[in-house]
């Protein structure tokens, strides 16, 4: 079984649509910059990818921002796909790290004012869309691909033709700072998969898409959704556990009926931590074995985009597979060992047909999820 | 089809710690739920307050649908899937965290708040605790949450991608949540166990655990007015058995209700503190069906209702009167039989 993907939308600190961010990840174009939002006296780590739309100085935030991005992705996506202005019962299905807890950070320590009801995107999609069956998801880094799971759920217990799912996040500042207090020599670039790595920088964006039980005559189709796996590693808060991780691969390939010698890309999580990519490279190399699909990632240039970030690497994906290039994983020099017989794009972009790609995404608390998604048969 | 329910449930309140003394109301003078009480302190530590009323409304719950015993879980753990439903839950970390970088820097955070910082720790540690490895969500959808979180854990398990599907709703008081909400906050939830049955209607659960309600739908409505109306319509007696509906003036003439509303603001709880009354009136004997609804004014609104499945009853055991006329153990206290204007108690606070 699989399902159309008939619009996408995106947004990051690349790029403000898919196309934009997909050219940046072939030229190499990085959205790494200096703190805008919070105070750099009080950080040790200095630099976010953040997007730039704040209409005050350095230093200074405003709330509110995790809603803009997603309104402006699931827009994009719904326009691509010829939906409705006003979206009513179409069920959208959001996907965090962080939802609004940004804002309520601004109403705590500056009294800027704030509503509870804000903290889940539902009252701004009502307002934005007139969509009214909407859900938040916190899920961490693997967040928007649980919400796709679930998206696949409801258009295969017939419960709905259509949904839109989603991802957003900005960065928090407890989140900045509670990763700051503990990495005392902060990464200059993100380096995934690479010998040097020194951890990840976290990044602003939103993804959203489509997905329709039959394709609409006369639109185009932007893919195929052909599985989503999700589980959880029930080992640890923040380290990664390889059977859980492989678990969730295995049961994705398997549900989408794809062997690895069929599949041609894969989108790694890859956030350039040394524990997550070691644990991922492993996997890929035992899951993979004499397969040899192309491996990239989009982080080095995105930064990690947490909730959204599942998505953006699916968005990536199917437009490898609708041109047949793949970006390269920008600042991977020195492939890890685990990672030695993984055919890792790195340097130039790839020119390679792409069938079928596997998206990886692997969050905090060990939730997993795990999509592949094919072009036309 | 694949059908859903019920098969156990916890309640952690002031007090309280099962279904039937929910629906008899607050217990006066009860202090603060104390969870190293409850579940032993081994574990603990460091944990945000809504973790740990987490996990002893999912131990209750486990324990109660039979899934866990003395040497713990005792069906596949890849089959358990968790879905958590709090909106204020890591609001005092994430609070605490930028005042105190406001007055020093970052230097000065305990590097133990960072998994808390995430929204998703509750569902992650409760997966931990009782190594749960199916799906694992953390739903933060406003005053609908607690339903929408129940009809998350009916999908995955009508999808096949869990047997069971453990799920949760607490919310925390604390300076940070009472200014948010506007008053005190429940500081406490319940929880219940979701089961596949083997077809709709069947009252063989998979793994051993007795179904006690069968789900119905969920509906999702742009108004809590359509919500309460599509399960009027629904209903094969007009709507009769138990109502938990926010909106007193939607709940049908003749049907019963509780107010649920002893225990201040219950926010992603109440949800689950309406699923584990349906379980309360169900234990009671009362053979009635219960809607539960939440929404908000002029908000969307999430609805349901729960069939309390029939058990096999042996001619020896057969009530002389039907259940649902004369119950064996009526549900004492804030249960009223709901009437137009005004509301007249026909069930005397015990």
């Amino acid at each position: 079984m699989s399902y159309a993907i008939t619009g996408v939308g995106a947004v990051a600190s690349i790029g403000d649509d898919p196309g934009q961010i997909f050219d940046a990840l072939c030229e190499g174009r990085s959205g790494l910059g200096p703190l805008r939002g919070f105070d750099r006296e009080r950080f040790t780590a200095r630099q976010l990818f953040e997007i730039e739309d704040r209409s005050g100085g350095d230093g200074t935030d405003e709330p509110g921002r995790a809603t803009r991005f997603l309104l402006e992705a699931v827009r994009q996506a719904a326009a691509d796909a010829g939906l409705p202005e006003d979206l009513g019962g179409i069920p959208v299905l959001v996907g965090t790290g962080l939802r609004e807890l940004r804002s309520l950070e601004l109403w705590w320590r500056d009294g800027v004012p704030f509503a509870a009801g804000d903290l889940d995107f539902g009252p701004a999609l009502r307002r934005r869309f007139g969509a009214y069956d909407t859900h938040t998801f916190a899920g961490a880094c693997s967040a928007s691909l649980y919400a796709l799971a679930l998206g696949w759920d409801l258009l295969e217990q017939g419960e709905s033709d259509t949904v839109v799912v989603a991802g957003c996040d900005t960065v928090t500042e407890s989140m900045f700072g509670l990763a700051d207090r503990v990495q005392f020599d902060p990464p200059d670039v993100v380096r995934p998969f690479d010998r040097a790595r020194r951890g990840t920088i976290l990044g602003e964006g939103a993804a959203a898409v489509v997905l329709r039980r039959e394709p609409v005559a006369d639109r185009p189709v932007r893919g195929w959704l052909r599985s989503v796996a999700v589980n959880c590693d029930a080992h640890h808060q923040t380290a990664p556990d390889a059977a859980g991780v492989r678990a969730s691969v295995e049961r994705a390939q398997a549900a989408a009926g794809s062997r690895p010698e069929d599949i041609d890309l894969v989108v790694l999580h890859a956030t350039g931590t040394p524990l997550n990519d070691r644990t991922e490279a492993e996997v890929m190399a035992g899951v993979f074995g004499g397969a040899r699909p192309a491996f990239t990632g989009i982080k080095s240039l995105t930064g990690h985009t947490s909730g959204s970030a599942g998505l953006m690497s699916l968005i990536v994906a199917l437009a490898s597979v609708a041109g047949g290039r793949v970006p390269p994983i920008a600042h991977l020099t020195d492939p890890l060992p685990e990672g030695e017989g993984l055919r890792l794009v790195r340097g130039a972009p790839l020119t390679t047909p792409v069938r079928v790609a596997q998206i990886n995404g692997f969050g905090f608390g060990g939730v997993n999820a795990v999509a592949i998604v094919a072009g036309a048969a | 089809m694949t059908g859903t329910a019920i098969t156990g449930t916890g309640v952690v309140l002031p007090g309280i710690g099962d279904p039937a003394g929910l629906l008899r109301g607050a217990v006066a003078g009860a202090g603060p739920v104390c969870p190293a009480e409850l579940i032993g302190k081994k574990g603990l530590r460091f944990k945000d307050r809504a973790t740990q009323l987490g996990l002893c409304a999912a131990d209750a719950a486990l324990r109660d649908a039979g899934l866990l015993g003395p040497h713990g879980l005792r069906v596949p753990g890849g089959r358990v899937g968790v879905v958590v439903s709090s909106n204020l839950g890591n609001a005092d970390t994430v609070c605490r965290a930028v005042e105190t970088i406001a007055r020093e820097t970052t230097a000065a955070l305990s590097a133990m708040d960072t998994p808390n910082a995430s929204s998703n720790i509750i569902a992650s540690e409760t997966a931990i605790r009782f190594v749960l490895r199916g799906p694992n969500l953390s739903v933060c959808n406003g005053v609908t949450s607690g339903l929408d979180a129940l009809r998350w854990a009916r999908l995955t398990l009508r999808s096949g991608r869990a047997d069971h599907m453990l799920v949760i709703g607490v919310e925390p008081d604390n300076e940070i949540t009472r200014r948010l909400a506007g008053g005190p906050v429940v500081d406490g939830g319940a929880a219940v166990v979701v089961s596949r049955t083997d077809a709709e209607g069947s009252t063989d659960a998979v793994g051993g655990a007795a179904p006690r309600l069968l789900l119905g739908p969920v509906v999702r409505t742009a108004e809590l007015r359509d919500a309460a109306a599509r399960l009027t319509a629904a209903a094969p007696d007009g709507g009769g058995g138990l109502w938990l509906c926010p909106d007193p003036a939607l709940v049908p003439s003749g049907a019963e209700t509780a107010g649920l509303t002893d225990w201040g603001e219950c926010s992603g709880a109440l949800g689950l503190l309406q699923c584990a009354a349906a379980v309360g009136w169900a234990d009671a004997g009362r053979t009635g069906p219960v809607h539960a609804l939440l929404g908000g004014a002029g908000a969307e609104a999430t609805a349901t209702v729960f069939r309390p499945a029939v058990r096999p009853v042996l001619p020896a055991e057969a009530p002389a009167e039907a259940p649902d006329e004369a119950p064996a153990t009526p549900p004492a206290g804030p249960l009223t039989r709901h009437a137009p204007h005004p509301a007249l108690p026909v069930e005397e606070p015990a």
